[in-house]
């Protein structure tokens, strides 16, 4: 009886422990965008829904409605579409484009205080669509105030973005011209690029752990629309973790960091196992530029272009 | 009573050298044995010979230094404590490393130079201030003293954690995380060489009084009627494991239990004078972290697991074990 | 030769000394024994003895040396301590346990092997526990246990054992055998001193008893001067009488029960 209860414990317990590993670092998975592949193209077919699956419907549509924007990417597309004067909150992160550091800080945009946005008197909460603001999501419903929830992790998904927000505050054409014009960036730099050699790029954003861009991230596109190629692209996570050893064997031949980055980078003599850093082909991007998938999308790729191939304008 | 088999120790010797093995052979890349061979003798493509002998080698040399350095902390320190639960991190060591490095790296110090150093300095402080707080509370150095006085330096260094975590931005709650689930993914040969001098120095102390834990492990007033200054031996023993078990922190983060488990597991094969107490669980622990250094690299690739978990669930049927063994 | 010579011992932040001024000698050849009722600073005598408390005035002393200036290891090779209580943290092989009493003979990394195994084994054969030998520490009786600590004291070789309540464990039979053995080691030449509230026992085998009242000494000499009613009625605060057993002819304590109220 004793061992049976014991075996029973210890399965319990491996059960657990194999659930909590493979949980872990799983990510988030991509929420139900798929029905609006037709609003991608423009038409309004059934009624929209955002990222947490309510409904979008046109509330911030006067200038007087109040929204708060608690991510960085929907705070600078309010701003570019027109609707920054409605802005009564932002995270601690937005600061583009610099009239939004007039609008005032509320703190986190993960986990944020609730109450804090409640006490702006909002109509709209533009939120990061993660597991995290599930919370934060049902209590503002049940103050009575809508919210947008909206994942931005790739290109498609700024496109969709900008035309639910569009919608939300009345502005489809300003968002439409905004979409427009950085497609038509995009373009651009992807046809310069096109018939050009690509180099086998690695992205660090992270030194401990070792943490990259892969296939699920929008940085990860503006590479390849740049005229590289990810060395992590084979992995569907927005931002897997990595080992050293699995980079070496990738063997890139050209690093993109951030400055802060490329210091890890130049202090740290582990790296110098890698042929691209001892060849000093380690490129400093402008995360400020790069670090959201926002309207300035068209002139990210371009500077990496400019990174990646010298010579070429885009 | 069992005395140890006489094949203990060739076996200890064997296992750390089959996992040593084990441990250069696989990785996040699968590489053939050909190839593991001919990059250790430096042949072959340059990549495979700096994942092999740049990364793999450095790491499996300090995952077996943590080992051996937190085996041999556990058992003098279990010994000389009379406590069966006693283990290296109880005593401070833990959570002042961590505060250490928590602090380090908010101030944004990169994980190669500054952080081991504050993680060793932090470590090194709560040590100290254990033996202080025991000594001003009871007056000496007592082993119970020293336990309750490690728990509360412990609890202390836990809220300091918390509260520096609270407000810091994501990429130094990410990488203080990181550094306090333990790994040794970042070793290198200068790390590999000042640990290897700490855990010479270190283990050789300890095995240089090694009776003397013999004696203390009686109890005090029947060690001190054999001739031991009770509480000058006690206080360098706990001084040089818990110096011992700040070095690994400092070089591999936190490793939890192995100080705690490994010496159960050498008792457990019938050693029980210390000084083979000590000496089997160096070379236990040894075997013991290499192997949870493998199955953190090739359990999830390319990503690697911390070492502390994989060692952490290593003490789960440790205290089942414990557990059914009180019952019974 | 253990001296004591006018020793104060005092526990830290007490008010009052535990031992406030006791001189006696425990002499080579002979048993001496410390009675006295609970707290009246018999067994801080002995911690005294294992440098565990500090003597804050007086001296003692050891063969005529002073023995707190006498390194403590070779002090362990002179003087032999049973303690009160003793519980390994991790149990021994019995006749390890015994060899552990060769530590104050050893150097840090060797020792004589010939030497030790020639002690242990005499030590073991002295306190009659030769037949323990493979017996693990932790599953041996409280009389077993009790010999096994004798056979490692003697393993030491000292000139001197001192015994802190041995018999505490003990059965009549044991009891019995444990004062033998102390009477036997005494007549071959060593100082025994044995701390001990069993009056009657004591008062057979004792060369000299000491009587401890509240730290200082109430009475000492030979049992028949020390056991008598008034002194022992005084010390101990209960009724007694103090008969000539008449069967072996010592000194015998017997306690009065309390008379109920009417």
């Amino acid at each position: 009886m004793r061992a049976r209860s014991a075996a029973a414990a210890a399965a319990v317990i491996a059960l657990v422990s194999l659930v909590a590993s493979l949980a872990a670092c799983r990510g988030e998975g991509p929420a139900s965008r798929t029905a609006d592949a037709a609003a991608e193209v423009g038409t309004v077919a059934a009624p929209l829904r955002d990222d947490f699956g309510d409904s979008v419907q046109p509330s911030g549509v006067s200038p007087r409605t109040r929204i708060v924007s608690l991510n960085p990417t929907t705070t600078e597309v309010l701003f570019a579409i027109g609707a920054g004067g409605r802005l009564v909150g932002r995270t601690r992160w937005d600061a583009w484009p610099d009239s939004a550091r007039l609008v005032p800080d509320l703190g986190d945009g993960l986990r944020p205080n609730v109450e804090a946005v409640l006490a702006t008197r909002p109509d709209l909460v533009v939120l990061y669509a993660s597991a995290d603001n599930r919370a934060a999501a049902e209590r503002l419903h049940a103050a009575g105030v809508r919210t947008l929830a909206l994942k931005i992790d790739r290109i498609a998904d700024f496109r969709r973005a900008l035309l639910l927000l569009g919608v939300a505050t009345g502005e489809r054409s300003r968002a439409a011209a905004v979409g427009d014009s950085v497609a038509a960036t995009l373009g651009r730099v992807r046809r310069s690029t096109a018939g050009l050699p690509r180099p086998k790029v690695f992205w660090h954003v992270w030194d401990s752990p070792l943490i990259t861009i892969g296939a699920g991230s929008y940085m990860t596109e503006l590479v390849e629309i740049a005229g590289g190629h990810n060395v992590y692209a084979d992995l569907p996570d927005p931002s897997p973790t990595i080992a050293m050893e699995d980079l070496l064997h990738r063997d890139p031949d050209v690093v993109l960091a951030g400055p802060e980055g490329a210091r890890l980078i130049a202090e740290g003599a582990a790296w110098r196992r890698l042929r691209a850093v001892r060849a000093g082909r380690v490129l400093v991007v402008d995360t400020a530029l790069v670090g959201r998938p926002s309207v300035r999308l068209g002139e990210a790729a371009t500077a990496i272009a400019r990174l990646l191939h010298p010579g070429t304008t885009p | 009573m069992r005395s140890a088999h006489p094949l203990l120790w060739p076996l200890l010797v064997v296992a750390l050298a089959a996992v040593g093995v084990l441990a250069i052979a696989l990785g996040a890349v699968p590489l053939s044995p050909g190839a593991v061979i001919d990059a250790l003798a430096g042949r072959g493509d340059a990549n495979t010979v700096a994942i092999v002998r740049g990364l793999r080698l450095p790491r499996v040399v300090l995952a077996a230094l943590v080992g051996a350095a937190l085996g041999m902390s556990g058992g003098a320190l279990q010994g000389t404590l009379r406590n069966a639960l006693a283990e290296p991190y109880l005593l401070g060591v833990s959570g002042g490393a961590a505060v250490g490095a928590v602090l380090a790296v908010s101030f944004g110090a990169s994980s190669a130079g500054l952080v081991p150093l504050a993680a060793f300095a932090g470590a090194g402080g709560a040590v100290m201030l254990v033996l202080l707080v025991a000594r001003a509370v009871g007056g000496r150095a007592d082993p119970r003293l020293l336990l309750m006085a490690g728990v509360v330096v412990g609890a202390f260094a836990n809220a300091a954690i918390m509260v520096a975590l609270a407000g810091a931005p994501p990429n130094t709650v990410r990488g203080a995380l990181w550094w306090m689930m333990g790994s040794v993914s970042g070793a290198d040969w200068g790390t590999v060489r000042w640990l290897a001098l700490y855990v010479a120095i270190g283990g050789g102390l300890l095995l240089a009084w090694a009776r003397d834990i013999d004696v203390l492990a009686l109890g005090e007033d029947p060690a001190a009627g054999l001739g031991v200054d009770v509480d000058r031996a006690g206080r360098r023993v706990y001084l040089a494991s818990a110096l011992l078990a700040a070095a690994t922190v400092a070089a591999a983060g936190l490793v939890g239990f192995v100080g705690l488990v490994v010496p159960h597991i050498v008792r457990g094969a019938g050693l029980r004078r210390h000084r083979a107490v000590l000496a089997g669980g160096a070379l236990a622990g040894a075997a013991l972290v290499v192997a949870a250094d493998v199955v953190a690299r090739v359990a999830r690739p390319p990503a690697e697991l911390p070492l502390g978990a994989v060692t952490a669930l290593v003490g789960v049927p440790f205290f089942l074990a414990q557990l059914r063994r009180a019952a019974a | 030769m253990i001296r004591f010579d006018d020793a104060v011992l005092r526990y830290r932040g007490a008010a009052a000394p535990a031992v406030a001024g006791v001189s006696f000698e425990a002499p080579a050849g002979r048993v001496t024994a410390i009675a006295g009722p609970n707290g009246s600073g018999k067994s801080t005598l002995v911690r005294a003895l294992l440098r565990r408390l500090p003597l804050e005035r007086g001296r003692i002393a050891l063969d005529g040396r002073d023995a707190l200036a006498i390194p403590q290891r070779e002090f362990a090779a002179r003087v032999a301590v049973v303690t009160q209580r003793e519980e390994p943290a991790f149990p021994l092989a019995a006749r390890e346990y015994v060899a552990l009493g060769r530590y104050p003979h050893g150097g840090r990394w060797r020792t004589d092997r010939a030497a030790d195994d020639r002690a242990v084994s005499a030590a073991m054969e002295r306190a009659a526990v030769t037949d323990l030998a493979g017996r693990r520490t932790d599953e041996l009786s409280g009389g077993e246990w009790q010999r096994l600590r004798i056979a490692r004291a003697l393993a030491q070789e000292g000139g001197a054992l001192v015994l802190d309540e041995p018999t505490t464990f003990l059965d009549v039979a044991h009891e019995m055998a444990l004062f033998e053995l102390m009477d036997g080691l005494a007549r071959g030449g060593m100082a025994v001193l044995v701390v001990s509230h069993q009056l009657n026992l004591v008062a057979r085998f004792a060369d000299t008893v000491v009587l401890l009242h509240r730290g200082v000494v109430a009475a000492a000499g030979a049992p028949a001067e020390v056991m008598q009613g008034p002194i022992l009625e005084r010390v101990y605060d209960w009724p007694l009488v103090v008969t000539r057993d008449p069967a072996v002819g010592a000194p015998s304590l017997v306690p009065l029960r309390v008379r109920r109220g009417a």
